[in-house]
């Protein structure tokens, strides 16, 4: 056993113990430091994962809306003036490869997801069902029991957002892509574009040591006052860069805050000019906007020394207690237009296969209406796409369509069939994290007898 | 003395047991620093005039002036008054709306109210990015008008007045809710019930006066509320509705809500320990639900704790938070959530008044970018010559401030009280940062960039007045360390005062032209400095 798998062994213990604990880790322990045998394996290859954020809790009902007619029946009956038209949706019906368990069963997607129907035909999208944040599998006697241990707070949007992204309740400070980004830190060139978010601030972008790197949709932003001189200064523009570089803050704020400007400035220098594309975004649509950016990145992924990356985007409003018929579609149509045309961008960039695109959500909602909307849910389908995904395939079960069925915690909130926890794993598999180092990534996975739900290639 | 030795104490006690430490009295000697450093803490500048009133009246005597001022005109009548009514397409935008909230924030003379306003505005959040709604913009500046109207008031009213208001009315969802309807399985719409007890209220946890979170024997914190109480307490946001709509006048986001009884719940409701009689009139059921929810004991700490926050440091010691809650719980006159008396409570704490030297290295909070800009505007005298304010919407954290006022993305503010920035020593030290949230490193280079532009050239019409400046631009150090006093309360280093005041008295004073530059960069590179952005 060498040196450097002593500390690999004891940063993941410690790592592991912290994380269940739910207490951060020692901020100075950098595994970035720690040498090449803190990576996970990485061959010379470039993976990548793409997290589609939907804020607010998409409605899982009007996404993949039952459509054969017993069920659609059912669904129409619960959802009242919410149900989508069954005559709307004979275009986007899903023929999977193999048919559900009950074969009597079709679904289809929402009519404005029609843009994502040729990759699931293509077998490049697959549909994940009921999917939610669980500690360990739970049946809804136990959950009714309260006997087991669910994550807390369900029904919050920031205390289930924190626990989707995270595994961790709100106040976490470090979620599943960042957590895989600290294993593969000292496989990129450069440790800032590991973890990249082009929408803001997600837990689930930071790691153990991770840290996110946070960029606009037109890219990094060059400081103007140190660029040209500042008000014709050029000795200003070097006060300028002293200022907010110098780093000898004794208050803690002030340390923090010149650490992201110097993570700014030094990745703004590094990133350059991106490459642009030919395929085509849609300008008006800002997970589009975001997407083409994490394009562009991807394109630059050899210049950048980048093999393995995360990257995380997000569409708002999804909380739809009111106006869900008027909203909800146009929603689910800026996804499906944002992320048809990403995944025509990694085919022009020759990396589809190497690059895998989900949706996640704060949680789903009620299947049953409150005249408007649909309120604060739990479990609910998601997408997978690219290259490697096993497409035009279903992965877990298919709830019952009822209120106060066997799925139901009640108003047609779903209980999770399938984990966070297992989605994570599965794709940090897929980026090469070993099995041993799983629950690094996902803390809960060790109560899960599944660990890989099949839905990517290796 | 004992002002100091509680604000070192770290906390510990419960507040109750330790008496508000003694503030110094009118007439006693406040100095320039410390008037601006109160001022930053209570007010949205430190101007000439407002440090020389803060010394003569004291702390105290500044505060009861600044709480007895009047309004200044509203922000709805001065969007009728501009004639935003006017023009049938504002229906569907929110032309108006940030032109009015601009407006106040740089030149209402009430700036205190104005400062616990925008902190308010940023606990009870309702924000433009979710008000789908007829004459939205009318919407969001009643909402504000009422935040202003019971800033100073109690706790209680406030409560019915937001409850009541279509700005919150539209943007959680309870405006329209109906009873449930076992026949269609249609239930109640539970957002604003949830959100209240979330974040205008409880909080998940039980708490004890000091904020500190209870626990059981196991050591578990114990919950405040459970998803059937939400169930419940919904069912009392039945039925209400606009009073009086009318698609072609904005005179009805104004008024409150009323009830149709027809579409009020007649179930039994129960949360947090009562159970409503379902034949309970709705008017009724509904303040007998307000009562419970601001008698319940975890307000005073949990609303205490974030306008310290909002106000003075984002890591108050649970005594200072203990002290603010006691006042909550009891004014000294019997009555109880007086948000007079808290705010006095915040802004008078030993805690807040003493020696920032004397704090440790995590006290402080970072200033909100809009604040800084702000802070700007005032300081520097901004005027808009046509009274139109047409800074817009700030929100672009990459070109702008990533933060514009009533703009938050969701219910859950910019950002949060709890939020604590990863991979940092203040993670680390169990640190809270609220305002990191919104800080990244596209934020902080915009924020130079635009602060660059509006101190040059303003935004808009809005532009800095400079005039009375340019007679101490001949002289680098005293331009940079009056503006230094007047925007940090002197908590710049000498070192950092020596390099800007080098870099500015490079630029020859030999013009106006060159004057005003040496202004601006005197002012920008203040307002980048990290001794700056971190308020103290």
């Amino acid at each position: 056993m060498t040196i450097n798998q002593i500390t690999r062994r004891e940063f993941m213990r410690r790592s592991a113990s912290l994380g269940i604990a739910g207490v951060a880790a020692p901020w100075a322990l950098n595994l970035a430091t720690l040498g090449e045998a803190a990576a996970a394996t990485v061959n010379g290859d470039y993976k990548a994962l793409v997290c589609v954020f939907l804020y607010g809790g998409n409605d899982y009902g009007n996404t993949l809306v039952p459509y054969d007619s017993a069920s659609y029946a059912d669904y129409a009956r619960i959802r009242q003036t919410l149900a989508t038209p069954r005559n709307t949706l004979d275009t986007t019906v899903l023929s999977p490869v193999s048919a559900l368990p009950d074969a009597a069963r079709q679904m289809a997607l929402a009519p404005q997801l029609a843009p994502l129907k040729p990759l699931f035909d293509g077998g490049k999208m697959a549909v994940l069902l009921n999917v939610g944040a669980l500690i360990q599998p739970t049946t809804l006697a136990q959950y009714r029991a309260g006997n087991v241990p669910l994550p807390p707070k369900l029904f919050s949007h920031n205390d289930q957002q924190s626990f989707w992204q995270s595994s961790l309740p709100e106040g976490a400070t470090s979620g599943w892509g960042g957590r895989i980004g600290d294993l593969f830190l000292s496989s990129n060139g450069t440790s800032t574009f590991t973890c990249i978010n082009v929408s803001g601030n997600a837990v689930f972008m930071s790691g153990q040591s991770a840290v996110q790197y946070q960029i606009s949709t037109s890219g990094s932003i060059a400081l103007r006052g140190v660029g040209s001189p500042l008000y014709g200064s050029p000795g200003c523009s070097a006060a300028l860069n002293n200022l907010i570089t110098a780093g000898n803050s004794v208050n803690l704020m002030e340390a923090e805050h010149t650490r992201i400007m110097r993570r700014a400035l030094d990745a703004n220098s590094q990133l350059g000019g991106l490459p642009s594309l030919t395929t085509p975004f849609d300008t008006s649509n800002s997970l589009a906007m975001q997407l083409q950016m994490v394009a562009q990145l991807i394109a630059a992924r050899s210049r950048l020394g980048a093999h393995r990356q995360v990257f995380f985007v997000s569409l708002g409003g999804f909380d739809t207690h009111d106006y869900l018929v008027a909203q909800h579609p146009g929603l689910l149509a800026s996804v499906a237009n944002a992320v048809s045309s990403f995944y025509a961008a990694t085919q022009e960039l020759g990396v589809a296969n190497s690059v895998t695109t989900f949706t996640a959500s704060d949680f789903g909602r009620t299947l049953t209406s409150n005249g408007d909307g649909s309120d604060h849910g739990w479990g609910s389908h998601h997408f997978v796409v690219g290259g490697a995904v096993q497409g035009q395939r279903y992965f877990g079960t298919l709830p019952i369509v009822a209120v106060n069925g066997p799925d139901d915690v009640g108003q047609g909130r779903l209980l999770p069939t399938t984990s966070v926890d297992q989605l994570a794993a599965t794709l940090a598999t897929w980026m090469g994290v070993s099995p041993s180092e799983l629950p690094l990534v996902a803390p809960n996975i060790s109560n899960f007898t599944v660990k890989d739900i099949g839905f990517l290639a290796a | 003395m004992s002002a100091l030795l509680s604000a070192c104490g770290g906390g510990g006690g419960s507040g109750a047991d330790n008496p508000a430490p003694i503030t110094p009295a009118p007439g006693s000697a406040i100095t320039d620093r410390e008037a601006a450093r109160f001022l930053h803490q209570a007010a949205l500048a430190a101007t000439d005039a407002d440090i020389a009133r803060v010394k003569v009246l004291g702390y105290s005597g500044w505060l009861d002036e600044q709480l007895s001022l009047p309004r200044t005109q509203s922000h709805y009548d001065w969007m009728i008054a501009k004639g935003y009514q006017s023009d049938p397409n504002n229906a569907n935008n929110f032309q108006g709306a940030d032109n009015t909230l601009w407006r106040k924030l740089m030149s209402s003379p009430d700036t205190l109210r104005q400062r616990v306003v925008l902190a308010l505005s940023e606990i009870f959040v309702v924000s433009m990015g979710g008000l789908p709604v007829p004459w939205r913009g009318f919407c969001v500046a009643a909402y504000v008008d009422l935040l202003e109207e019971n800033a100073f008031g109690t706790y209680r009213s406030l409560l019915n007045a937001i409850t009541l208001s279509t700005g919150m009315g539209n943007y959680l969802n309870m405006r329209g809710s109906q009873k449930e309807d076992p026949r269609t399985g249609r239930e109640p719409d539970e957002n604003y019930a949830r959100e209240l007890l979330q974040l205008f209220s409880l909080g998940l946890y039980q708490l004890n006066i000091d904020g500190t979170v209870k626990t059981d024997a196991a050591g578990r914190p114990q919950e405040t509320y459970t998803q059937s109480m939400i169930s419940g307490l919904a069912k009392v946001f039945t039925g209400w509705d606009y009073t009086q709509f009318n698609r072609s006048d904005p005179a009805f986001q104004r008024l409150p809500m009323s009830l149709n009884a027809g579409q009020h719940s007649g179930s039994d409701k129960s949360f947090l320990g009562i159970t409503i009689s379902g034949g309970t009139p709705g008017e009724q059921a509904l303040q007998t639900a307000l009562d419970t929810i601001a008698g319940h004991s975890n307000v005073g700490p949990f609303i205490g704790r974030q306008l310290i926050q909002r106000l003075v440091t984002s890591n108050p010691t649970p005594a200072y938070v203990g002290r603010v809650a006691a006042v909550f719980d009891n004014n000294g006159q019997g009555v109880r959530g007086d948000l007079k008396a808290v705010v006095k409570a915040v802004l008078l704490d030993g805690e807040a008044r003493a020696d920032p030297a004397a704090h440790p290295a995590g006290w402080g909070k970072l200033r909100e970018p809009a604040l800084r800009f702000v802070q700007w505007a005032r300081t520097f005298g901004v005027t808009s010559p046509t009274d139109i304010w047409n800074i817009g919407d700030t929100s672009d954290p990459s070109r702008r401030l990533g933060q514009s006022p009533l703009r938050s993305p969701s219910v859950f503010n910019f950002f949060r009280p709890g939020y604590v920035p990863p991979n940092t020593s203040l993670g680390a030290q169990g640190l809270v940062a609220p305002e990191f949230q919104i800080t990244n490193e596209s934020s902080v280079v915009a924020y130079a960039n635009f602060m660059q532009t509006a101190i040059q050239s303003g935004v808009g019409e809005v532009k800095g007045t400079y005039g009375g400046w340019l007679a101490q631009a001949n002289d680098a150090p005293t331009l940079v360390s009056r503006i230094a006093l007047l925007m940090s309360a002197g908590q710049l280093s000498t070192a950092t005062l020596s390099t800007i005041s080098t870099a500015v008295a490079g630029i020859a004073a030999s013009s106006d032209v060159s004057r005003l530059n040496r202004i601006y960069a005197a002012i920008l590179l203040i307002m980048v400095a990290p001794e700056y952005v971190v308020q103290k």
